[in-house]
């Protein structure tokens, strides 16, 4: 989304003579991902501060200054100084260690919320695309259904109906992300079922089960981790929406959308708590998006070639 | 166009169909899960006959399937049932409030394309000079941050820092007093929060359109014969390039209705998603029901609103 210049074109260069021109020695296909993976510098410096944040968050009982809820009423609402290198809030309590805290929540989070939305969505899309017929129809209009909501307004229906509570987000954001899985793998098996591969392996007498879990599935991966970081993103910023809005993670647990609710109730005197909790949603949701973005180009060989085709492409439009 | 007109039809007589799974399943959601209506309304210390006469008064003594039939059968003829917690219909709440969320939507709408229709066309007119480089890097930044922390640093700067901009105000009498001003100024902020997000999306789409449109033959003819690279893009390329963009906008228009309500609830505007969000914590049935169903509706109809702008804008595209 972020970048709609990446044109995909057919070409006739396998990986192999890629290989051959590039490094004159063979190489696996994931090595050579990986390789065009690091030369991207957008997406290494994604995977990096990626990197940090989940070990920060990780690692915060151990390199986080102070206790994320211990209250010291005697500390309230201090200016960022040396000891408290962001602050405090409204109950004396470091802001610094409440971010790094509330990594671990929100992370956890977007992660579950990539796990569910793609167990239950995978198998529908595939099964939908494979079996195709009355099934296709019946599980394609529910996942429809599923679509016309607005994201955010079915995730607040879902939370509400539970009660609010940080697993209820979870549970509710998988489901909003399911209609989206199960679309993608459902065109990818749609494609993929038609391929000569498949026709052999069927041919072979391979049983339909292996077919879509062997065949298939395997092929279609790299879109669907493509969509992971995209759903990892996305779910980031709702969670954070959601325990903004009073819905998700309860005080005192540390969390980075409801630690700017706090802070919405002192933006006068203390602006500072304003600035760490929106920057680390920002950097999360950053690095994840090119992180995807690189994985995206370093899984599609197609794409290797394009740079200096797009850049000619763009040099002849100058002239 | 033929072909149009049909799939449209098939895309019509699919609405219904869809707002029927939809409620069944807002409907499900809501009614399967613990948390009674009525206990949260009269609080705990209530005779259980009390809650029984309530409980029949709002059917909820029915059985489920029974209760969602009544729902519908009511629901076809315009009566969306009460507000449990107000007492006030839910089709009068709605006219009182789905205005006020539609007209923030639409300024929202409007800021993002006054910003985004020059920001894309600059972009691509200067392509890979610091220009496009600072307009990536603002839309970049406005996908990644979420509506509601940019709207309490727009709170702070603009309202705190500088008093430039009313915050609140927006649906009450001070409105109405306060001429020109006094209307417009209190949609600013929240309009601006909300409609950051679209404004990346379109800039980046008008972008990276022109840019394929202008590898285009036409676009080359239209060099070759001298004009200049200005009045390629504003007279040939863009006319092509901001087709999708329609699209885009009235699919966005549907999406920001749906989500306002972080917004509503920072600036406590009264509209549907303060409406909504209130009825949530209380579990006020009739009102999450009806207010999803009319949210959902108006998204279905924004989709359908976007294929049919698309057919009459390009007479290329044929559904058939």
């Amino acid at each position: 989304m972020l970048d709609g210049t990446t044109k995909k074109e057919t070409s006739a260069v396998t990986p192999v003579t890629l290989a051959a021109t590039l490094g004159r020695r063979e190489r696996s296909g994931p090595q050579l991902a990986l390789r065009q993976f690091a030369r991207n510098k957008a997406a290494f410096a994604g995977a990096m501060v990626l990197a940090l944040l989940v070990i920060g968050s990780v690692a915060a009982p151990v390199v986080a200054p102070f206790d994320p809820i211990q209250i010291s009423l005697a500390n309230k609402l201090v200016p960022p100084t040396p000891a408290h290198l962001l602050g405090t809030d409204y109950f004396g309590r470091d802001q610094m260690s409440r971010v790094l805290y509330g990594g671990q929540v929100s992370l956890y989070v977007g992660l579950l919320v990539v796990v569910i939305a793609a167990a239950v969505g995978v198998p529908i899309g595939l099964v939908a695309g494979f079996i195709g017929g009355r099934v296709d129809n019946l599980l394609m209009r529910l996942m429809d259904a599923l679509l016309t909501f607005p994201p955010l307004l079915l995730a607040v229906a879902i939370v509400g109906s539970l009660g609010a509570d940080i697993q209820n987000v979870m549970l509710a954001l998988g489901i909003v992300n399911i209609p989206i899985f199960a679309r993608l793998v459902r065109g990818s098996t749609l494609a993929l079922r038609e391929e000569v591969y498949v026709e052999a392996a069927r041919a072979l007498g391979a049983s339909p089960l292996r077919i879509v879990f062997l065949h298939i599935l395997r092929n279609a991966v790299a879109p669907i981790v493509v969509q992971m970081t995209v759903t990892f993103s996305s779910a980031i910023i709702s969670e954070a929406s959601l325990s903004f809005l009073g819905l998700g993670a309860q005080p005192p647990t540390p969390s980075w959308g409801r630690d700017l609710n706090e802070a919405r109730r002192f933006l006068e005197d203390a602006p500072w708590l304003l600035i760490a909790p929106t920057a680390v949603i920002m950097l999360s949701v950053l690095s994840v998006n090119f992180f995807g973005d690189g994985l995206r180009d370093a899984l599609d060989p197609r794409s290797w070639r394009d740079e200096g085709k797009r850049m000619k492409a763009t040099r002849a439009v100058q002239d | 166009m033929r072909g149009s007109a049909t799939y449209l039809l098939q895309r019509l007589v699919q609405v219904p169909l869809v707002l029927v799974v939809v409620t069944m399943i807002v409907f499900a959601l809501v009614h399967v899960t613990p948390g009674d209506p009525i206990q949260i309304m009269l609080g705990m210390e209530t005779s259980p006959q009390a809650v029984e006469a309530l409980r029949q008064q709002y059917n909820l003594d029915k059985p489920l399937p029974e209760q969602y039939a009544i729902w519908v059968a009511n629901a076809v003829r315009g009566n969306l049932g009460s507000s449990i917690r107000q007492h006030v219909p839910v089709t009068q709440m709605i006219a009182e409030r789905f205005p006020i969320s539609l007209r923030l939507a639409a300024v929202a709408m409007l800021f993002a394309l006054l910003i985004a229709i020059p920001a894309g066309i600059f972009s691509a007119l200067w392509r890979n000079t610091w220009l496009d480089y600072a307009l990536t890097g603002l839309s970049i930044g406005g996908l990644s941050i979420p509506n509601f922390a940019l709207a309490l640093l727009l709170i702070y700067a603009f309202a705190i820092k500088f008093d430039w901009f009313p915050i609140t105000g927006i649906g009450s009498a001070v409105t109405s007093e306060g001429g020109l001003w006094g209307a417009v100024g209190p949609y600013i902020l929240p309009a601006v929060a909300l409609g950051v997000q679209q404004t990346a999306i379109v800039t980046r789409m008008l972008r990276s359109n022109l840019l394929d449109v202008l590898t285009q033959d036409y676009v080359r003819t239209a060099h070759a014969k001298g004009l200049s690279d200005r009045k390629v893009i504003v007279g040939h390329a863009l006319k092509n390039a901001i087709i999708p963009v329609v699209t885009v906008v009235a699919i966005q228009f549907g999406y920001l209705v749906g989500t306002t309500i972080t917004i509503e609830f920072i600036f406590a505007i009264p509209g549907l998603g303060s409406a909504l969000l209130e009825a949530v914590v209380n579990r006020d049935f009739p009102v999450i029901q009806g207010f999803t169903l009319l949210m959902a509706a108006f998204f279905i109809v924004a989709n359908l609103v976007a294929d049919l702008l698309y057919t009459i804008i390009d007479p290329r595209i044929n559904y058939a």
